[in-house]
């Protein structure tokens, strides 16, 4: 006799235990501290903080832990904590010329005022496998860290080129942003929606994105402005004081590209711009983010759109690692029911066709529709449909 | 010193508040008691609720409106009032309790408070877009009475066969059941109304066709 | 549970769900956006339907769980310990008994009675999603209620097929206005959509959409004068119950190819050899 599997609640138990020591490995070696990754795995924090839009290092450490390293399943851990916080207030936007630089680097100018700042970078290292940290070799401290951050305040290389007016202005018209994180997505978005989607959209994805405008499906003609990475201060004005007051500091990564300009009769040729900002040390994604806002930004400047980067409810719609993770995973979830709906259609379809593959095939298979179709399709008003033979049962 | 001063006042000022219009005891419980409620009301048009929450100090609006505003407004919303339901002490009970932003302009109003009297086909509340019908106002309306009797006749989703709904005879009663009736020719554009009547409550959506039974066609 | 509110949900959001439903119940069968909150399952397993119950939940609401009409599949059992722990709910397996039915793919073979609420999960909330994959035209063809590439699409099918092949997920229209999708329940269940006396909800978590069809409301799936709409059959009854009249799930008995076919909703099944014995 046939009995349905039971047992899925103790099964589910029983998974997550076995998750959990796998997660855990080896007990003969100390377990990972939070503490640990977010010292020597850095970068992994920075970009579940980015795509998580939280900005909690402990936090997102502990995701990543909590996530054996899969970046994904931690970005998703840490959003869904993020949305049951409340909002305690709305910080000044952040002043980024103002940043505390640890790092920055123009590709447009040799020497710039405030000079160029390698900073801790991976971009010169030979890429050879160190064998002696498996060997846990000493690590000289660094030399340079001192001078950096003491440095004054560097101004922003697209300001130097403001002043004879050569690129356009991005200005603040005072508007309220929408907020991604409580309204529903409404195309066509703005440029404030779309950068915001953008700044937590999955790196992998936006990368690919980026990297297909420079192979020509949309390009646009970059030059690395300015990268810059350092801390920010966040202000938040009190109204009951009157008064900005700074409650911390954050890192950030942002990239303004100076893009092909655009112009017309009326408006004098100028460079354009595209913008990245992520949270922490996150170079590539914000480089990546700057070439597909200036490619969502093909509308608005008049170009043509011929790239998918170009198509914005395309790149939008697609660029969150957790809708996207989320939804590809669920075709793990038993979808019998309709496997069984299209499993019997498709065994009535195979005994039509074996009948109608005999010598006297009947017509009804292959019987054209095309006036029905141009009939169907002239019906769009959906008042129409009786005259055309389509009503509702 | 003079800014905690200002806070006792506030401070006193509120619990005032909050005495005379009562919010609810248990705000996650009761919120959602009281929704599954107006849900019921709006699912099945013109079926008669009675809402148990404490009445505000104003008769004019009546517990079970009161009941809805509590439940529905936040900071999220905008609520136009009717001049002759506006007084300071609602206007402050609507901030206290709900941190609801008050509008003059009825068109950007998610729920409007209004009574029969004061009820005018004119006033230019949202109905909503064909592509969004959603970002419609809400007319929350203090009827003369609620009963299930004639003389308008409901039917629609929601409707078995037919519902009779009768809110009174005013002019301004009248007018919003025309009003009501106005709903099915804009579809999907239009107002969607909850009455009420003290604790008792009823709701009219868009979707619901509207006639009277002893009148001529209504538009 | 420990830090968190009644049904998991703040106040805040579940007032912006709840204001949306009503919404979604006033203009029967259009999509109202929401703004949708990440919850702690994945999108696509349920967030939709999952932030719909918890916005209508209450502490004495009996509640029942079923993705693919059973109740002991695990997401159902997932969702089902969810709300036990975050609103210490009671629950159930028997749809009569139910309150608030929560459910993934299948309408439960028991007739629904009136104030009972049926909560969808919604993978694609658009029923012109693959026709059309951009939202600002979707939504512009609801508007202007231009629905004829539907009926061209389903045509298509009748023309390569001879039949419509849309099985699942089949689309309706609702109150003589809004084409809507179902959901992925089977065709079968789409006369159960028609006239029934329970609220049905639907919630897409991904897509920030719900709707709505509100009892007794008229509900048709689309279909053609020489082509009527018409569900599955099966040559078979429920190996388990005997039923001939329920949805089926084919099962492979052996590695021979033996097959047997019981019934989907499970609760139905069971109360049924309940009755026998």
């Amino acid at each position: 006799m046939y009995v349905a599997v039971k047992g899925g609640e103790q099964a589910i138990a029983r998974a997550h235990r076995w998750l959990a020591d796998r997660r855990r490995g080896d007990r003969e070696r100390p377990e990972l501290e939070v503490a640990q990754i977010g010292d020597q795995l850095r970068l992994a924090v920075d970009r579940v903080m980015s795509e998580a839009s939280l900005y909690d290092p402990e936090l997102a450490a502990l995701a990543f832990k909590q996530a054996s390293g899969d970046l994904t399943e931690a970005v998703f851990l840490l959003r869904a904590y993020r949305t049951t916080l409340p909002r305690l207030a709305v910080s000044e936007p952040l002043d980024t010329a103002s940043m505390r630089i640890e790092r920055r680097i123009s590709a447009t100018y040799k020497d710039i005022p405030g000079g160029q700042i390698l900073g801790p970078t991976y971009d010169y290292t030979h890429r050879l496998l160190d064998f002696l940290q498996l060997a846990g070799a000493e690590v000289p401290p660094a030399e340079t860290r001192d001078d950096v951050t003491d440095a004054e305040p560097c101004p922003q290389i697209l300001e130097l080129l403001n002043d004879e007016g050569l690129v356009e202005q991005a200005v603040d018209d005072g508007s309220e942003p929408m907020d991604i994180t409580r309204d529903p997505p409404d195309y066509p978005m703005d440029r404030a929606a779309r950068l915001q989607m953008l700044a937590r959209g999955d790196e992998g994805y936006l990368l690919a994105l980026g990297y297909s405008t420079q192979r020509g499906y949309g390009r646009n003609h970059p030059f690395a402005g300015e990268i810059r990475q350092g801390q920010v201060e966040v202000e938040v004005h009190v109204e009951e004081w009157d008064e900005t007051i700074c409650v911390g500091e954050i890192a950030l990564s942002e990239c303004q590209m100076i893009n092909q300009f655009g112009g017309s009769r009326e408006a004098a040729p100028q460079f354009t711009r595209g913008y990245g900002l992520a949270f922490g040390h996150n170079e590539r994604k914000t480089m990546a983010m700057a070439l597909v806002d200036r490619a969502l930004r093909a509308e608005e400047l008049g170009e043509p759109i011929s790239g998918p980067a170009q198509q914005a409810e395309f790149v939008l719609a697609h660029a969150d690692s957790v809708d996207a993770s989320g939804f590809v995973s669920h075709l793990k979830l038993p979808h019998y029911v309709d496997f069984q709906s299209e499993l019997d259609l498709l065994r009535r379809l195979r005994r039509e066709h074996a009948r109608h593959s005999s010598p006297e095939r009947g017509e009804s298979l292959d019987r054209p529709s095309t006036e029905e179709d141009t009939s169907a399709r002239k019906s769009g008003q959906g008042k129409h449909d009786r005259e055309s033979g389509v009503h509702g049962s | 010193m003079a800014q905690r001063e200002r806070v006792t006042t506030e401070r006193m000022d509120r619990d005032a508040v909050s005495a005379a219009w009562p919010g609810l005891a248990d705000p996650a419980h009761d919120s959602q008691r009281l929704f599954r409620q107006i849900l019921g009301a709006m699912s099945e048009p013109g079926t008669l609720a009675t809402l148990a929450v404490p009445a505000p100090p104003s008769d004019a609006l009546g517990a079970a409106l009161w009941g809805v505003v509590l439940t529905l407004c936040d900071l999220e919303t905008r609520v136009w009032v009717a001049a002759d339901l506006d007084s300071p002490a609602l206007r402050q009970a609507l901030a206290f309790h709900t941190g609801a932003r008050i509008t003059d302009d009825p068109a950007s109003a998610d729920f409007a408070l209004l009574t029969h009297d004061a009820f005018d086909p004119q006033t230019p509340f949202a109905p909503g877009s064909d592509t969004y019908p959603d970002r419609a106002t809400t007319l929350l309306v203090v009827v003369e009475r609620l009963a299930n009797a004639g003389p308008s006749m409901l039917s629609g989703p929601g409707i078995e066969t037919i519902r009779a709904l009768d809110i009174g005879d005013s002019p301004g009663c009248r007018a919003l059941m025309d009003r009501l009736a106005a709903n099915r020719a804009s579809f999907p554009q239009g107002l969607d109304m909850i009455f009420g009547c003290g604790a008792r409550l009823a709701a009219v959506p868009r979707s619901t066709r509207v006639r009277r039974a002893d009148a001529k066609e209504v538009n | 549970m420990n830090g968190y509110n009644f049904a998991y949900l703040d106040e805040q959001t579940k007032r912006m769900i709840r204001r949306a439903l009503l919404k979604a119940v006033a203009i029967p069968g259009y999509q109202v956006p929401f703004g949708g909150r990440e919850m702690p399952m994945p999108y696509g397993w349920g967030t939709g339907g999952v932030q719909v119950t918890a916005s209508i939940l209450g502490a004495d609401d009996i509640l029942k769980v079923i993705d693919q009409g059973a109740d002991d599949t695990t997401n159902a059992v997932s969702i089902r310990h969810f709300f036990q722990r975050v609103a210490g709910v009671e629950t159930t397996t028997a749809t009569t008994a139910a309150d608030v039915i929560q459910t993934r793919h299948r309408i439960p073979e028991t007739p629904l009675r009136a104030g009972q609420i049926l909560v969808f999960q919604v993978p694609i909330p658009e029923p012109l999603r693959f026709i059309e994959p951009s939202e600002q035209e979707t939504r512009l063809m609801h508007a202007l209620e231009e629905y004829g590439v539907m009926h061209v699409k389903l045509y298509e099918d009748i023309a390569r097929y001879g039949h419509i092949a849309t099985t699942y997920a089949y689309p309706v229209k609702v109150d003589e206005r809004y084409v809507m999708d179902p959901s992925p329940i089977p065709k079968f269940d789409n006369p159960k959509l028609d006239g029934n006396p329970a609220l049905m909800l639907f919630g897409a978590g991904r897509e920030k959409r719900l709707y709505a069809i509100p009892p007794y409301t008229r509900v048709e799936s689309l279909d053609f004068e020489d082509h009527p709409f018409e569900i599955q059959r099966w040559e078979h009854a429920c190996a388990l119950c005997g039923s001939d009249h329920s949805y089926l799930d084919e099962v492979i008995t052996d590695d021979q190819g033996g097959r047997m076919f019981v019934c989907s909703d499970t609760d139905y099944c069971q109360s049924r050899r309940g009755e026998v014995a």
